[in-house]
């Protein structure tokens, strides 16, 4: 049988240097950008009929006194460029100065949200995800309540998921550094769902820990959750095939204006089954036996573990 | 046993066919549903949200009463203009939604929803030439010229922001009084320079300094928009050329009132020169101030001014649809502009990658599971259809976020199934048969199911609560209701469907190959 538990300081050690490079990415190129959902501002989304360049158009903006717009090609000569907030008669003069310069255009999308609506916005998402990890807690916590420690079970849920969030905004901090991709309100859904994905799987697997304990197939608790990994890894690693298969779909068909969300999910797929099989049951095995202290030791003995053996 | 499973399997058949009854054609009526609803970015259209202006010390109960109002006055206006679906709704008691699917002229949208259509009448004091008098003149000329030495009145002028500025008194001798709202005396020489600088100001509204107090009936009451019965676009043609103007006819009280004061203003100056004309205000701006030339008009009247056929359209459909209760923040708090050609393109192509997905999800199905993985296909199908009926018919607003719920939900879908297989897997591993196997493997991957699923159920009404709190809902509110229906519906067909489908292999003879119901036999051999 394989032994998973027995390599669960490389799990930590792995997740501890994706989520260090994570915050590294985030700390050094700056903080993430948010929406307009989240700062405020205007968008708009115009279709240039000639050739023209994303530099030939930062160029024109910042002639017109937009230092600070933002543009984004998404193909041909579509572009999304963001602004401050723009009220109409600043949208008409500002297009129709970008006409007489690059040419004809056609405002596909336009978008503006004021100051107010923004800081609402932001405060209920920081929100929403505060009660889902709440709830995730108390309800983990509720499911396995005939065990002899439920709050385990939901707070390793919970730190599982934590794992997963600061993984995903890590990575997307590095393309946000490349590409200039915003945290939006599809990013926040997509961590919620794939918080939702993670938990999900997470629950298989302490639901089978939980049914092989109560038949008691052996008094040691790492064996039982080293066979309840082996048992459910068939199902986890299948569910999330079949998954990927269909948010890859996703991402190649339908594209630009889902893509965050769609990488988000796609990122939050990977992680998430990782977290359920190599983070979230090894800290219920690391709480269960009170080692604690013996996280960072084993380091040590785990590379001499795998050479001997 | 057997018998009761065809029975389960007969009304399987049966929600099936009604589902595809009721998804097919697409685009048709079932069950008083038209088609698919599609949202903003699949269409195109203009999404608004507005903050109310209430006075201050407006009551909650005031408030809700007069949102009401405000909704039906907006719903009045947009029915008009020929709008399919909109959606005019109160978010947290003090705002307006509006969407408009396939509209997507903002400026027009923007006016329809913002104006107030406030319509008031006002006595205009006018000049021996029959021009407007302004509170300019009164600073300049000596004013007895303007005033009919018979009548004891008095003006009010208002600056740039229509507040007023000076109240103008003439009493019994004829001497003028400048006044302010408390009834303090004012300078003049300060007026003057206020006027000066209103007058200097770019975009001064028609009615600001002009001279002016309400027109009211004998009794006092104003006469305003709404004692309107109706109003009709019209065009006349006259001496020079076509004059388009709106047609309107008072209700029977506003009939008295108007007949009360045209007869008064018809005989306001001497030697039948009208001093003062009745000043038409839409929002606080002058729209014309024509004069009155009968002393009765039988409660019918129009609206003049320079308008183009256009204008006499737009104003005659704000009148009719009455005023908004109280004035609207100006920017929208949001605004949305998709134009439709963005739309077409992603619904087939969101389509196709559901297909493909679909397509990958089954191909891996059935070369890992065999048989059970052909049964899982069905159960996808039967799920994919279920689905679809369903938005139908509640019906779901689909928005690009939604279909990605919708094809997230079809990877998870089989998530069920393959709980159960692999349960299977291990009861055949323990020598159990076919039926056996399918029994402990549904009982046994229950509770795994269960427990699992509601984690997504929370995560989904937390998506819910946050889409109904923000301001820009509908792709979260889209993705939270279609995930949720889907993982719904997955559990059913998982466990209803796939079930009785493998039942009916229990006692035939392929039961005895295990190994096409599962990967793990061929392996031991």
């Amino acid at each position: 049988m394989f032994d998973i538990t027995g390599k669960k300081s490389w799990f930590f050690l792995i997740s501890a240097v994706v989520i260090l490079i994570g915050i590294i990415s985030l700390a050094s190129f700056g903080r993430l950008q948010g929406g307009i959902e989240f700062s405020s501002g205007s968008m708009m989304s115009v279709d240039f009929e000639q050739d023209v360049s994303s530099s030939e158009l930062k160029a024109e903006l910042a002639n017109l006194g937009y230092n600070n717009a933002i543009v984004q090609s998404v193909e041909g000569g579509n572009f999304y460029i963001r602004t401050d907030k723009l009220s109409d008669e600043k949208k008409a003069a500002l297009e129709a100065a970008l006409e007489a310069k690059l040419g004809n255009l056609e405002e596909t999308e336009f978008h503006s949200v004021s100051p107010m609506v923004a800081t609402e916005t932001a405060n209920n998402a920081i929100i929403a995800i505060a009660i889902a990890a709440i709830g995730i807690l108390l309800y983990v916590t509720w499911a396995f309540h005939r065990m002899p420690k439920p709050f385990a079970y939901g707070t390793c849920a919970v730190i599982a998921l934590v794992h997963d969030a600061l993984v995903v905004l890590g990575i997307f901090s590095i393309f946000s550094a490349l590409w200039d991709w915003e945290i939006n309100l599809m990013f926040i859904t997509g961590i919620l769902a794939v918080i939702g994905y993670s938990v999900n799987n997470t629950v298989v697997i302490f639901d089978r820990i939980r049914e092989n304990q109560t038949r008691g197939i052996n008094p040691d608790f790492e064996v039982v959750v080293n066979s309840s990994l082996v048992e459910t890894i068939g199902r986890s690693l299948n569910t999330s095939v079949t998954t990927f298969f269909v948010v890859i779909a996703l991402l190649l068909f339908v594209g630009a204006s889902i893509m965050n969300f769609a990488v988000v999910l796609l990122i939050g797929i990977v992680v998430g089954t990782y977290s359920s099989i190599c983070i979230a049951p090894q800290l219920l095995l690391v709480w269960e036996k009170g080692e604690w202290g013996k996280i960072l030791p084993s380091l040590r003995s785990a590379p001499a573990k795998t050479k001997g053996g | 046993m057997a018998r009761k499973n065809l029975m389960v399997l007969a009304v399987v058949i049966a929600l099936f066919a009604t589902a595809l009854w009721i998804i097919l054609p697409i685009q048709g009526e079932r069950l008083g549903r038209q088609g698919m609803r599609l949202g903003l970015d699949l269409v195109g259209g203009v999404h608004l949200v507005y903050q109310a202006q209430f006075p201050e010390g407006a009551t909650s109960d005031e408030k809700a009463r007069d949102m009401d109002r405000a909704l039906e006055t907006i719903q009045n206006r947009i029915d008009k203009y020929g709008v399919v679906e909109p959606i005019i709704q109160k978010q947290e008691n003090e705002r307006i939604m509006v969407q408009l699917p396939g509209f997507t002229d903002m400026e027009a949208a923007k006016s329809l929803v913002e104006q107030t259509g406030f319509l008031e009448f006002r006595e205009v004091e006018v000049n021996s030439e029959g021009n407007a008098v302004y509170l300019s003149e009164y600073l300049e000329d000596s004013p007895d010229g303007f005033f009919n030495n018979n009548i004891a009145g008095n003006r009010l002028f208002t600056d740039e922001g229509l507040n007023p500025l000076v109240f103008i008194e003439k009493d019994g001798a004829g001497n003028l009084t400048y006044t302010d709202e408390a009834g303090e005396s004012v300078d003049i020489e300060e007026i003057r320079n206020e006027v000066d600088r209103i007058s200097k100001l770019p975009d001064l509204s028609a009615a600001a300094l002009l001279s002016w107090v309400p027109a009211r009936g004998d009794d006092g009451t104003p006469l305003t928009g709404n004692l309107l019965m109706t109003a009709v676009p019209d065009i006349q043609s006259t001496a020079t050329g076509i004059e388009a103007e709106v047609a309107i006819e008072w209700d029977e009280t506003g009939s008295i009132i108007f007949d009360q004061i045209a007869e008064r203003l018809y005989n306001s100056g001497p030697y039948g020169i009208p001093q003062r004309a009745l000043g038409i205000f839409l929002d606080n701006s002058l729209l014309s101030y024509p004069q009155i030339l009968e002393s009765s008009y039988n409660g019918k009247a129009s609206i003049t001014g320079n308008f183009s056929v256009d204008e006499v359209e737009r104003l005659s459909n704000l009148l009719e649809s009455g005023a908004l209760p109280m004035p609207l923040e100006k920017p929208p708090l949001y605004e949305e502009k998709i134009s439709a050609t963005l739309g077409a393109n992603f619904i087939d192509m969101s389509l196709l990658a559901g297909l493909i997905g679909i397509i990958l999800v089954m191909i891996f199905m059935i070369a890992y599971y065999r048989i059970p993985g052909i049964l899982a296909s069905i159960a996808l199908i039967f799920y994919g259809t279920l689905v679809m009926a369903l938005f139908k018919l509640i019906p779901v607003t689909l928005t690009l976020a939604g279909i990605g719920g919708f094809v997230l939900s079809i990877g998870m879908a089989v998530d069920a199934n393959v709980l159960i297989f692999e349960r299977m897997k291990e009861e055949f591993r323990a020598g159990r048969t076919l039926g056996a196997a399918i029994e402990t493997g549904f009982n046994r991957a229950w509770t795994a199911i269960r427990d699992s699923n509601v984690t997504t159920f929370i995560i989904c009404a937390i998506l819910f609560w946050l889409g109904s709190s923000i301001v820009a809902s509908a792709p979260v509110m889209g993705f939270a209701l279609t995930l949720f229906i889907g993982v719904a519906v997955s559990m059913f067909t998982a466990l209803a469907v796939t079930r009785v489908l493998l039942r009916l292999f229990v006692g035939t003879r392929l039961a005895q190959r295990i190994s096409w119901f599962t990967a793990y036999s061929r392996k031991e051999q």
